[in-house]
């Protein structure tokens, strides 16, 4: 089986939440609100054993796919996104966005959906683009490849926090049970900075000089429509935790 | 014209300067804004003189004058407030104070407490960096994307 693929530069997969490696997130704090999304994984599903490998399991029947995101409401753009629909960062661009359409997140035999395009992308899948996956295997597979070994250099750091988080919130994993259990699964979004701290040499003033202005100026941009609450509770959430980590007056004024 | 030191972006002499010079404060937070400019402005009186009578002994002028030092108004922002009105006789503010040290920003988050006193609202105390209550558990969202990244839903993705 052969599929078909060239991009056309619509810019349609630009949009909304984008998972991003940990050193993506960091090196992009300036750029994107952060956030980390907790999917659910169910055992039978193609991704199960690969989540386990790159993320934790929740229990028998669940696996964890745990990672940065950039936190932008579906209907937003990526602020890198330029006027000609281009990639205004393309030589520092994340690997996620590298990789695209492909997903290191699922078995490369698994990957032949991805290449169907999505409601209203315009990606070309004609005769006239080239063979870009066969048999399952991806032609040319040094993004895809690339991305892997990111997602398996940083899981340990993702298991030490994502097993610190299971412990120490034990709403969090009943929350997790239930949301597994839904047939249209369940996503959760936590902060950033839980995780970032289990990242040696994380330098939090760098990181909190950069982030906040980030959360500031997205916050600033929310509509005022209701879709948008969970949006603004977690900026502000973000920006209260990095006040109270950049105060050191002492006492009061 | 100069601006006022709690970038409230009115005139000074229409905001903190009038409190700083004696008028009286109407609300917690026009208090609490003139002890960010009084603290910004080096005015040690009015930080004293604002002070409930049992929160006096606390005040360490010196080490105040010492954290001042080359201090910069950056902005303030009020983030909740209960009573404080004009029949209330006690109130809360929770603010931010930010402020540029030495070349860095720091941010002061501080829920006080303020009590009237013939008249006049008096600073009693403040917790800084106030918890929030514990909130972690925020979205999930019936078609959210596929955490996998590749635009689709999850239940079309790695939910199928």
């Amino acid at each position: 089986m052969e599929r078909r693929f060239a991009c056309t530069v619509c810019g349609k997969c630009c949009y909304g939440w984008l998972p991003l490696s940990i050193s993506d997130a960091l090196s992009h704090a300036h750029r994107f609100p952060l956030a980390v999304l907790w999917g659910t994984v169910r055992q039978g599903a193609k991704a199960f054993d690969l989540t386990e490998e790159l993320g934790i399991r929740l229990d028998k029947k669940t696996a964890l796919r745990i990672t940065p995101i950039a936190y932008l409401p579906p209907s937003f753009q990526c602020p890198a996104l330029g006027e000609d629909m281009r990639c205004t960062i393309h030589e520092e661009k994340p690997v996620r966005c590298r990789t695209m359409p492909f997903s290191a997140d699922r078995e490369m035999s698994d990957q032949a959906d991805l290449l169907i395009p999505r409601s209203g992308w315009l990606c070309n899948t004609k005769s006239d683009a080239p063979v870009v996956y066969r048999d399952g295997k991806i032609l040319d597979a040094t993004d895809f490849i690339r991305e892997r070994h990111v997602l398996q250099d940083q899981a340990v750091t993702i298991q030490s926090y994502a097993a610190f988080l299971l412990k120490g919130a034990p709403s969090l994993k009943a929350e997790l049970g239930r949301q597994a259990k839904r047939p249209a699964g369940g996503q959760i979004v936590l902060k950033i900075l839980p995780l970032l701290r289990k990242v040696a040499d994380f330098d939090l003033a760098d990181f909190a000089a950069r982030q906040a202005p980030v959360l500031r100026d997205s916050l600033n941009r929310l509509p005022e429509a209701p879709e948008f609450n969970e949006y603004r509770r977690n900026y502000v959430d973000g920006l209260e935790e990095l006040d109270r980590l950049q105060i050191s007056a002492k006492g009061t004024i | 014209m100069t601006l006022c030191l709690c970038h409230s972006g009115l005139e000074f002499d229409a905001c903190c300067g009038r409190i700083l010079s004696g008028a009286q404060a109407a609300t917690p937070e026009a208090l609490m804004r003139a002890r960010v400019s009084a603290f910004i402005g080096g005015d040690m009186e009015f930080l004293e003189r604002t002070l409930a009578p049992e929160s006096k002994a606390d005040f360490d002028r010196h080490a105040i004058e010492a954290s001042m030092k080359g201090v910069e108004g950056l902005g303030f922002e009020v983030r909740g407030q209960e009573g404080g009105g004009e029949a209330d006789q006690e109130g809360r503010l929770e603010y931010v104070a930010r402020f540029k040290a030495n070349g860095q920003p720091l941010a002061h988050h501080e829920r006080a407490f303020f009590r009237r006193e013939n008249g006049n609202w008096l600073y009693v105390d403040g917790e800084v960096n106030p918890k929030a209550p514990p909130r972690h558990v925020e979205k999930v969202g019936r078609n959210d994307p596929c955490s996998c990244g590749s635009g689709k839903k999850y239940k079309k993705c790695c939910g199928a």
